[in-house]
C-alpha cells in the first residue's frame, strides 16, 4: 500500500537519513526504534512532507512520485490519506476538542458540517473523551490532549496513521491511557507506523519492528525475532540499554 | 507658588475641545497602520525575501529616528515636494499650502506606527508556534487556511497587549502634532497659557486629560482581551 525507497534527508551538512526503505501493507503495525538522532522522527515527517527529503521515491497506492518532485497536489493527497500524531500534541489552542477534530474534515476535506461533527464525536468517543467535546486544550491533561490528537488523526479514516513518539511528552502515569487507545486502534485493524520508546507496546502490538541507527535501517523483523535474537551489534547494545532502563524504572 | 485655579478650570474646558482632534489622529493612524503593519508582518513571515529586506530597512529607519525629527522633516519637506509634484509635473491647480495640517499628522504617525505594529504582529504570529501549523497541514488544511483559521486568530490575541501599548504611545505622541499647527489638546492649552504665562497650570491640565484618555484606552483593550481570549481559560473547578 505504502512504499518508500531510498530516502535521503540532510539538514545543512548534517545527513540524517542515508537511504531508508520501508514497505507498509494494510493492517501493518510497524514500530520504529532507535537511539535519538537516528532519524526515526525525520523519516516519519518525510512521509507526510513536513520535511522535504532530497532523494527517494514514495508509492502510495496509485500515487507515485519522488520526494523532491512531488507536486502540491501529490502532497495534499498523501496528507489526506495519512493521520499524524505529534509528540507535543500540537492541538489548535483556539479550538475546542471537537473543533480540533472537525477542522480538518470541514475545512481541509470539505465534508459537510453535520457529517463532520458526527464523525468528530465518534472519534472522540473512541478515545474515551465523550465528556470533553467542548473543552479547550488548556483545560485538558496531557493524556487527554494526546487522545484528542489521536482522534484528530483518525477522524478522517486515513489509510495510515503516523505516530511520532506519542507518549514521550507525557507524565508516566498518563502513558497508559494513550497506549491503551493505540492498542485498541491496532485491534480494529488500523495501519500504523509508530516511533516510540515503549518496548512493551512494540512487543505486544507490532507485527514488524524496525531498528534504525545513524540514518539507516540496521535491522528489522517480528518483535520476537528482534527482541530475543537481535543480530546486529548496535541493536544488541540499544536493547540492553533500554531494557536496563526499563528495569531501573520499575524498582 | 499659587496656581491660578480659575484659569485651570477654563483651560480644562477649553482643552477638552481638542480631544476630538487627538482621538481623530489616533484612530485614523491606527486604521491605516494596523492593516499595513499586519500584511507587512505576514509577508515577512511567509518568507518574501526582497520585500522582507525592504520592510526590515524601513522598520530600522523609523526606529532609528526620533518622532520629533520625523515630524519636522515631513512638515518642512512634504509640502514643498507635493507642491512641486502637483504644479510642475501633474499640472494640477491645487494649493497644497492650504491643506489641513492634520493630514501631515496622519502621514507621519502612520509611517511610524506601521513600522512598530509590523513588529508587534510579527512577534505575535511567531509566538503561536510552528507545531500548530504542522498539525494543520497534516490535518489537510492548506497553509493559507492554517494562517486564517489557526495562527492569525491566536496571534491577534497575543498581540493585543502590545497593540494597546502602541495605541497609548501613539495617543501620547499626537501631542507633538502642535508642531504641525494642528490644534489638539496640547496646542490649545499652550496657546491659552501664552496669554498670562500660566504654563504650569496648562501643563497640569494637559496631564490630567491625557491620564484620563490613556486609562480609557487601557480599559477598552482589557475588555477586548477578556472577550477574545476565552480559549486560554483553565479548569476552574
Amino acid at each position: 500500500m505504502l512504499e518508500i525507497n531510498n530516502v535521503h534527508k540532510s539538514f545543512g551538512k548534517n545527513q540524517i537519513l542515508k537511504g531508508v526503505d520501508l514497505n507498509v501493507e494494510k493492517g501493518d503495525i510497524i514500530v520504529i526504534l532507535g537511539p535519538s538522532g537516528s532519524g526515526k522522527t525525520t523519516l516519519l515527517r518525510c512521509i507526510n512532507f513536513l520535511e522535504r527529503a532530497e532523494e527517494g521515491t514514495i508509492n502510495f497506492d496509485e500515487i507515485h512520485t519522488s520526494f523532491k518532485g512531488a507536486s502540491k497536489q501529490d502532497i495534499s493527497r498523501i496528507r489526506k490519506r495519512t493521520g499524524f500524531v505529534f509528540q507535543n500534541y500540537n492541538l489548535f489552542a483556539n479550538k475546542t476538542a471537537l473543533q480540533n477534530v472537525t477542522e480538518g474534515l470541514i475545512v481541509g476535506r470539505k465534508i459537510p458540517k453535520d457529517e463532520a461533527i458526527r464523525r468528530g464525536k465518534q472519534a472522540l468517543d473512541k478515545v474515551g473523551l465523550s465528556d470533553r467535546y467542548d473543552y479547550y486544550p488548556s483545560q485538558l491533561s496531557g493524556g487527554q490532549q494526546q487522545r484528542v490528537g489521536i482522534a484528530r488523526a483518525i477522524a478522517a479514516e486515513p489509510d495510515v496513521i503516523l505516530f511520532d513518539e506519542p507518549t514521550s511528552a507525557l507524565d508516566p502515569e498518563l502513558v497508559g491511557e494513550v497506549l491503551g487507545v493505540m492498542k485498541s486502534l491496532a485491534k480494529e485493524g488500523a495501519t500504523m507506523i509508530v516511533v516510540t520508546h515503549e518496548m512493551g507496546f512494540a512487543q505486544d502490538v507490532a507485527n514488524e519492528v524496525v531498528f534504525m541507527d545513524g540514518g539507516v535501517i540496521v535491522e528489522k523483523g517480528t518483535p520476537s525475532e528482534l527482541f530475543s535474537r537481535p543480530k546486529d551489534e548496535r541493536t544488541i547494545q540499544f536493547l540492553k540499554r533500554i531494557i536496563r532502563e526499563d528495569f531501573d524504572y520499575s524498582i | 507658588m499659587n496656581l491660578n485655579l480659575s484659569f485651570m478650570a477654563e483651560t480644562f474646558v477649553h482643552a477638552l475641545t481638542g480631544i476630538p482632534t487627538t482621538l481623530k489622529i489616533t484612530l485614523v493612524t491606527m486604521l491605516i497602520s494596523a492593516p499595513l503593519g499586519f500584511f507587512m508582518a505576514l509577508g515577512r513571515m511567509k518568507g518574501n525575501k526582497g520585500g522582507g529586506r525592504l520592510a526590515a530597512l524601513y522598520v530600522s529607519f523609523i526606529r532609528g529616528t526620533p518622532v520629533v525629527l520625523q515630524i519636522l522633516f515631513m512638515y518642512s519637506l512634504l509640502p514643498s515636494l507635493l507642491n512641486y509634484l502637483f504644479k510642475s509635473i501633474l499640472h494640477l491647480n491645487i494649493n497644497i499650502f492650504r491643506m489641513d495640517p492634520i493630514v501631515y499628522a496622519y502621514i507621519v504617525f502612520s509611517l511610524n506606527t506601521t513600522a512598530i505594529l509590523s513588529e508587534v504582529f510579527r512577534s505575535a504570529l511567531m509566538s503561536v508556534g510552528h507545531g500548530q501549523m504542522e498539525a494543520a497541514l497534516a490535518s489537510g488544511l492548506s497553509s493559507s487556511q492554517a494562517y486564517r483559521r489557526i495562527i492569525i486568530p491566536q496571534g491577534l490575541v497575543v498581540a493585543l497587549p502590545n497593540i494597546c501599548n502602541t495605541t497609548i504611545n501613539l495617543l501620547k505622541s499626537t501631542s507633538l502634532a502642535f508642531m504641525m499647527t494642528v490644534k489638539d489638546i496640547m496646542a490649545i492649552a499652550k496657546m491659552d497659557a501664552a496669554y498670562g504665562y500660566n504654563y504650569i497650570e496648562a501643563y497640569l491640565v494637559v496631564l490630567v486629560i491625557y491620564i484620563i484618555l490613556c486609562t480609557l484606552v487601557q480599559i477598552l483593550f482589557k475588555v477586548m482581551e477578556g472577550s477574545l481570549s476565552g480559549y486560554r481559560r483553565r479548569i476552574t473547578a
